[in-house]
């Protein structure tokens, strides 16, 4: 749909449903991806939808129907279950009108890119063929994932305001393996043109040669060196917990510890509207998009917070517009290795799950790729391990931060971490 | 819906392709659901679209849309023709035979829940919520009834047409209570079954509220776990998520064939550990079962069109055989597929899932009491808690949701932050008592994550209470 088509749907929907408060989003979106494993094809997928969301209410109760019926002969049929749907729900203490009128939301059109979201097939199989055909160069078994995805959204409130936005995505990510060696690498960007395919095919093979004959990890002290996407993957339960309303009723790791240091100096995080990743320019609900300092210098300086909590405790309302820059200092990956007397390169983790919510004490393993470092070299491949860490001590304890690299939430750093004891499960 | 998809297969039998499937799905869903005794979400989601696949050449095309329009269908076929040709020679499936499926399958439902009042729902959880938030220690609350009713269609260019109608039910509730600057919550539900409104009324959901809030009341309360080496009685629901984790995906064919590898992860299992590979004790049965009455993966087929079937993944403590799809079968060195290839929607590209299973119980009158008896220092855990296990499916570490230490026989207090590690191999080779099938406890599970792009799946787990000698517990503090 063009945008015009898809912003007079949204208004019809919201006249449609005759109820005093309304919220409707449209969503377009379209995914076509070529999954491999064993040297092969093994999915080749387009797949388009549309979805329209609408929510009433009638300044007590709300509800909200869901429907891919995407016709505007559809909208009266639509509006009146969500009509019945209202009548039998029941108020709620917590009720907001939507969010008032004159909301200015920013345009971001550097999320979109006009021949990624064409999803053209040519460029994803041309990848996917290079990236089997260096497996089977090499004696190796390749499996992964290369995708294109375009999504346009439209939103508008019986309040008046009315926003549409578009963004694309194209990632490549792949796991080249031998026996039990293996290695792993993710391409993200906006636009297909941003992953550098060649060199990181080349680079992969390469890995997967240094992890063959993986010993166990001895017991002792070992720096940690985290690899971009293993940072981000130590990152990602923050924006599930980070929240004013959890952190209120004392189930969090965050109760009571805004405007507190809860990591090291050089741990800050923000959203920005045109970071590594650019920002969706509005939330569901219709509140703009900020730029916005979540940690800074390990100071937790904002918390998501829903309207509600926000009227009731006069904190700002805030959400994570789907984009997180942890702030980098300089050098790769290598350098970083390279000023390590004694510790341990992890290229990504796996199978991350809570232990314990009220401390954001993690459990994980490691996967496709760890080396013991010694006197600033990789010295030998290890085995995978498991571990129990506290992300924030972690960061608490940061030795150096490289140049950040764009990964699925946005700009992501290696980092260094002073030392733990291995065993790492207590 | 069964025209558009019949018209839809004339499409794709035109153009001439090796083999195709149209799959028309309507699902409608509806939520109920409380936080702190407010009704926080009244929602009803209507999905419905069409996936079309076509084999070219020993390639996949996959087309999806949203929608039953007619244009829409047929664009789709169109692209999945053409995606399927664009990927040239580095497909290489071949489908595992199959005879000609015809025929009708609807789940078991004795009460309609789309027919029950959502105020009847609504005063349902309103007094469970209530009943939670009755101690000022319990800081938040959250009850949910889940409904779901699923119509699927799927004619194929060979001749196929199955119909099925599915209905799901799931009720849920968790308490949290906070004190002595700790939280912990305690979660109530036996998971979703193919069911009517029926099952709401048998889990007992309105007297969930008081065990939830003085449950989770004794725990937050409660000393942290003891560490060391030690035994464990773990009751159904606990086992349904060690099961699901430890023994139904490294026995998924897919991962044994490495198509996970770059994401779900693979398989410690070999292909050719089928029918030698020992799995655990002698008395470790599991069956796979897809007819299995109110298990969530019992569908009548599966969507390649292959019957639900019944057979053992482990017999006597020996790995018997993959779950397997018409594409895998084939390569693990079977004739036939066990059908196990799902899709979370029409939108999404079937591939190899779980089936539902369980570790088989004996009628040998033993209590869970019975097998405590015989412990000298262990932890009996109930419920489903952490959980994180290796790529391969070997390496593990559980949590649970409610914990007493038990000494001499007895479970004497209640404990908080258990966790237990171990490996695959070892801890089922650990078991060595399963209480009565009448302490049988199962859980359908809803959202399994695999593949990518990601999709979600379902399948039931059950087992009785068992007991596990010499495990490692320790380090959730």
């Amino acid at each position: 749909m063009t945008k015009q088509g898809m912003l007079d749907f949204v208004q019809a929907a919201v006249e449609a449903a005759g109820t005093p408060d309304v919220v409707a989003v449209l969503t377009e979106t379209r995914t076509a991806s070529v999954r491999f494993g064993q040297n092969r094809i093994t999915q080749n997928l387009d797949v388009f939808k549309r979805e329209l969301q609408l929510t009433v209410g009638d300044g007590e109760k709300q509800a909200t129907v869901t429907s891919q019926r995407i016709d505007i002969h559809a909208l009266p049929g639509i509006a009146s279950e969500a009509r019945a749907l209202l009548e039998t729900s029941s108020s709620d203490p917590e009720y907001m009108s939507p969010v008032p009128a004159g909301q200015v939301y920013p345009v971001i059109e550097e999320a979109w890119d006009e021949f990624t979201s064409e999803c053209p097939a040519t460029p994803r199989m041309e990848a996917v063929g290079k990236v089997i055909d260096a497996a089977e160069a090499e004696g190796l078994t390749a499996a992964g994932i290369c995708g294109m995805h375009s999504e346009q959204v439209a939103l508008a409130t019986s309040t008046g305001n009315l926003a549409a936005h578009r963004s694309t995505s194209a990632d490549l990510s792949f796991t080249l393996d031998r026996g039990l060696a293996s290695s792993y690498i993710s391409l993200n960007g906006t636009a297909w043109n941003e992953l550098d395919v060649d060199p990181a095919i080349g680079t992969v093979v390469e890995q997967v040669k240094m992890n063959e004959d993986a010993m166990e990890l001895e017991p002792g002290d070992y720096k940690i060196i985290l690899e971009p996407e293993a940072t981000w993957n130590l990152l990602m339960f923050l924006p599930w917990i980070l929240d004013a309303r959890t952190a209120d009723e004392g189930t969090s790791v965050f109760s009571g510890m805004e405007g507190k240091k809860m990591a090291g100096e050089d741990f800050s995080l923000s959203s920005s509207l045109m970071g590594g990743r650019p920002a969706n320019p509005f939330s569901g609900e219709g509140l703009p998009a900020e730029d916005v300092v979540w940690f800074e210098n390990g100071v937790l300086k904002n918390i998501p917070c829903d309207r509600f909590t926000a009227e009731k405790t006069g904190r700002p309302p805030l959400f994570i517009p789907d984009t997180l820059d942890m702030d980098g200092g300089k050098g790769s990956v290598e350098d970083l290795v390279a000023g390590v007397d004694k510790g341990i390169l992890i290229r990504r983790f796996w199978y991350i799950r809570f232990v314990d919510q009220k401390t954001m004490k993690l459990t994980g393993m490691t996967r496709d790729g760890v080396f013991l470092v010694e006197n600033g070299k990789i010295a030998k491949p290890l085995k995978d391990f498991r571990w129990n860490w506290r992300p924030l001590e972690l960061f608490s304890n940061i030795l150096r931060i490289g140049t950040a690299q764009r990964k699925a939430p946005g700009l992501i750093p290696p980092v260094v971490i002073g030392e733990q004891h291995y065993p790492f499960t207590d | 819906m069964k025209q558009l998809v019949q018209r839809a297969v004339e499409i794709l039998r035109d153009t001439g392709v090796d083999y195709g499937d149209v799959r028309a799905e309507l699902i409608r869903t509806e939520n109920t659901d409380f936080r702190n005794a407010r009704l926080d979400d009244c929602r009803t989601v209507e999905t419905e679209g069409v996936g079309i696949r076509a084999l070219v050449n020993g390639s996949w095309g996959f087309a999806a849309c949203t929608g039953l329009n007619k244009e829409d269908v047929d664009a789709a076929v169109g692209r999945a023709v053409e995606i399927a040709k664009a990927a040239g020679s580095r497909g290489k499936v071949e489908l595992a035979p199959l005879d000609i499926q015809q025929g009708v399958y609807s789940g078991p439902c004795r009460k309609d829940p789309f027919e029950v009042s959502r105020e009847d729902k609504i005063a349902l959880l309103q007094k469970a919520s209530d009943d939670m938030m009755k101690d000022p220690r319990i800081k938040s609350s959250y009850a949910q009834l889940w409904f779901e009713k699923r119509d699927r269609i799927i004619g194929t260019t060979r001749g196929d047409l199955i119909e099925t109608d599915l209905i799901f039910a799931q009720p849920t509730l968790m308490a949290t209570a906070v004190a002595g600057g700790d939280a912990q919550s305690r979660m109530l539900q036996d998971g979703a079954r193919i069911a009517g409104w029926e099952w709401i009324e048998e889990s007992g959901i309105g007297s969930w509220g008081e065990k939830a809030r003085e449950e989770a009341l004794m725990k937050v309360l409660a000393d942290e776990s003891p560490s060391g080496e030690m035994d464990l009685i773990l009751d159904g629901l606990h086992l349904s998520l060690t099961m699901h984790e430890s023994v139904g995906h490294p026995t998924e064919s897919d991962r044994a064939l490495g198509w996970e590898a770059n994401m779900a992860g693979r398989s410690f299992v070999e292909l050719s550990d089928q029918g030698n590979l020992k799995y655990g004790s002698a008395l470790v049965n599991f069956i796979a079962d897809n007819t299995l009455p109110s298990g969530v993966a019992t569908w009548g087929w599966d969507d390649d069109l292959v019957h639900g079937q019944k057979w053992y993944t482990v017999k006597n403590g020996i790995f018997q055989e993959f779950g397997s799809a018409r594409e895998t079968a084939l390569l693990i060195g079977k004739q036939t597929s066990r059908g196990c290839c799902r899709a979370m929607n029409a939108q999404c590209f079937p591939i190899n899932r779980q089936p539902n299973f369980y570790l088989e119980a004996p009628e040998n009158g033993v209590t869970p009491e019975d097998l405590a008896s015989d412990i000298q220092h262990g932890i009996w855990i109930e419920g489903r808690g952490s959980f994180s296990i290796d790529q391969r499916r070997e390496s593990f570490q559980f949590g649970g949701d409610l914990f007493w230490e038990i000494r001499n026989g007895k479970k004497v207090r209640p404990l908080k932050k258990v966790i237990y590690r171990s490996r695959t191999p070892e801890f089922w080779g650990s078991l060595d008592g399963i209480a009565d099938k009448k302490h049988f406890r199962s859980m359908g599970l809803l959202t399994c994550g695999k593949g990518e792009p990601m999709q979600s799946a379902r399948m039931t787990h059950g087992a009785s209470y068992s007991r596990f000698r010499g495990i490692e517990v320790g380090g959730g503090k």
